[in-house]
């Protein structure tokens, strides 16, 4: 069967409208989503690695919990199974307030916390104990330790693997559409099903994916450019 | 140098005669490719009862896979006079045309309506069920038609003509775009959504096979006609005479009738009488041999 191309089919009629309300909620359930799952991360990370252990079992539960299921199950899991238990009214005014879109922020955020965790974590395991303990020894708090020492360091080696996370994230946001959230591969559908032109469609939402994560990794490279502590860190970008 | 060279012509040498092999698959048609692979492979759904669905023995059956089964097979295995099995794989709206485009299935036999928009992309078969779009609500609820639902919840499935039709009638109405029936059955369950629009059948079918179906209403006026067909292909009327002269030798028989009666009738999954004006329609569509 031949397959007549209409590129036309992308900016008419609703299409262009579409994409871009896609690309704004992909954008926002995204960066709503890294930022928990930033918060999340730190703190499990740092505390998978610190000596008391209630706190080590605490994090490790999380991150194998969490990371261990597909994100698809998390995100009917947080969209059916966890309203039920939530206070009536509240239930009611989240129902009639893009409850599938918060469901989907937690669902994403929860879920890339623990994976950006465990990312944490090794970047903390690679800097020498010496640090940590030079630290304790000029009389710093575990905590204080944490905050001025290992953390700094530990967040700039792991901005490569990080950035893999980011991207990681970006791309799943795409399986909130289950869940009924009108996200870009969502949109992308929606004009393919209106249309019946599903290589235009589909190339459009893979162009816009790929301009955003080409995008966000080059603001990362930048960001490590910035942030680079001169002769810390062996090897790997320009000499400044 | 050379080395590069030669692997670069080899490669084009190769791609050469791959390509007008491939070329000819691609214009091959669909009862050649069936006749080769001895397979007709179909487009179906996993979640619509009584049309395609997993009963509870876990077996996919439904009215549409028998029409295709009793029907359409015998009138395929007599044009190309050789027995052919047939293959089921899961299709949902905003799949089933570009399965057919890309020849990953023959036919579609779900529940898809046969629309002059959709006339575009694929062909269809003549009409094997007449329904149109109604609500699913719970017993009592406010709803009861297509003019009472703006500024409420409605679910219906991504790529319907459902949630077209809503888009364009009641465009004050929050519509929440399912990938597929269960899900969106689902949030119907939970209160996530206040309405399910689908065609009647198939909202018959669900609050038939659901845990408490006194919990729920089928209500509303039709607000479109939904005449269901076969798809398939563009461009291969072989084939799609084929299908329509299973289909029609079936109604002019009466085993159209009998297997209607199989899921429709009295003793059938889902009671649904045929009217009198849907039965003319049935038989006015099988031409004369």
């Amino acid at each position: 069967m031949k397959y007549t191309f209409n590129w036309a089919v992308l900016w008419t009629g609703e299409s262009g409208h579409w994409l871009l309300s896609g690309l704004i909620v992909t954008l926002e359930l995204s960066a709503l989503a890294w930022l928990l799952a930033v918060a999340l991360g730190i703190v499990s990370g740092a505390f998978r690695t610190v000596k008391f252990r209630p706190l080590r079992a605490l994090a490790t539960f999380y991150v194998e919990f969490f990371r261990n299921v597909p994100l698809l199950v998390w995100m009917f899991f947080w969209y059916f199974a966890v309203p039920p238990f939530l206070p009536g009214p509240i239930r009611e005014w989240m129902f009639d307030h893009g409850l599938e879109f918060w469901a989907g922020v937690l669902a994403l955020g929860v879920y890339s916390g623990a994976r950006f965790s465990e990312v944490l974590r090794s970047g903390i395991q690679s800097i020498p104990k010496t640090q940590m303990e030079a630290a304790v020894a000029s009389g710093l708090t575990t905590f204080q330790a944490y905050r001025y020492v290992i953390l700094p360091v530990a967040l700039r080696l792991i901005i490569p693997p990080g950035t893999n996370e980011s991207l990681n994230l970006l791309k799943n946001s795409s399986v909130a559409l289950t869940i009924s959230v009108a996200e870009l591969t969502f949109q992308t559908r929606q004009i393919e099903t209106y249309t019946a032109k599903a290589i235009e469609a589909l190339t459009a939402g893979t162009v816009i994916y790929l301009v955003l994560c080409v995008g966000l990794a080059s603001i990362m490279s930048w960001v490590e450019r910035r942030t680079a502590i001169p002769g810390l860190i062996a090897g790997g970008g320009r000499r400044r | 140098m050379r080395r590069f060279v030669a692997s670069v012509v080899a490669l084009a040498l190769l791609v050469s005669t791959v390509t007008p092999a491939l070329a000819q698959a691609q214009a091959q048609g669909t009862l050649d490719r069936i006749n080769q692979t001895g397979t007709l492979i179909i487009g179906t759904r996993t979640g619509s009862p009584p049309f395609a669905y997993v009963n509870a023995k876990n077996e996919w059956v439904g009215f549409s896979i028998d029409l295709v089964e009793e029907l359409v097979k015998p009138a395929i295995e007599k044009k190309l006079n050789k027995t052919i099995k047939i293959e089921k794989k899961e299709s949902t709206p905003p799949t089933r045309i570009p399965l057919l485009t890309s020849s990953a299935v023959d036919l579609i036999a779900g529940t898809m309506t046969d629309t002059r928009t959709r006339r575009d992309s694929v062909d269809f078969s003549i009409t094997f069920f007449v329904t149109g779009a109604q609500f699913l609500v719970k017993k009592g609820s406010k709803i009861r038609g297509i003019k009472d639902i703006d500024g409420k919840r409605i679910a219906a499935q991504q790529g319907s003509t459902n949630a077209r039709i809503i888009r364009e009638k009641a465009p004050k109405a929050q519509l929440r775009e399912f990938p597929d029936q269960p899900a969106a059955f689902q949030a119907l369950l939970q209160g996530q959504v206040d309405a399910y629009t689908n065609d009647g059948i198939q909202l018959a079918g669900l609050k038939a096979k659901a845990a408490n179906p006194a919990q729920w209403e089928v209500v509303g006026d039709f607000f479109s006609y939904e005449p269901y067909g076969m798809a398939m292909r563009k461009n291969d009327a072989d084939f799609r005479n084929v299908v329509n002269t299973g289909l029609m030798e079936g109604i002019e028989s009466g085993k159209y009738f009998e297997i209607y009666d199989k899921w429709f009738g009295p003793k059938g999954e889902l009671p649904y009488p045929m009217s009198a004006g849907v039965r003319t329609f049935m038989l006015y569509q099988a031409v004369p041999k």
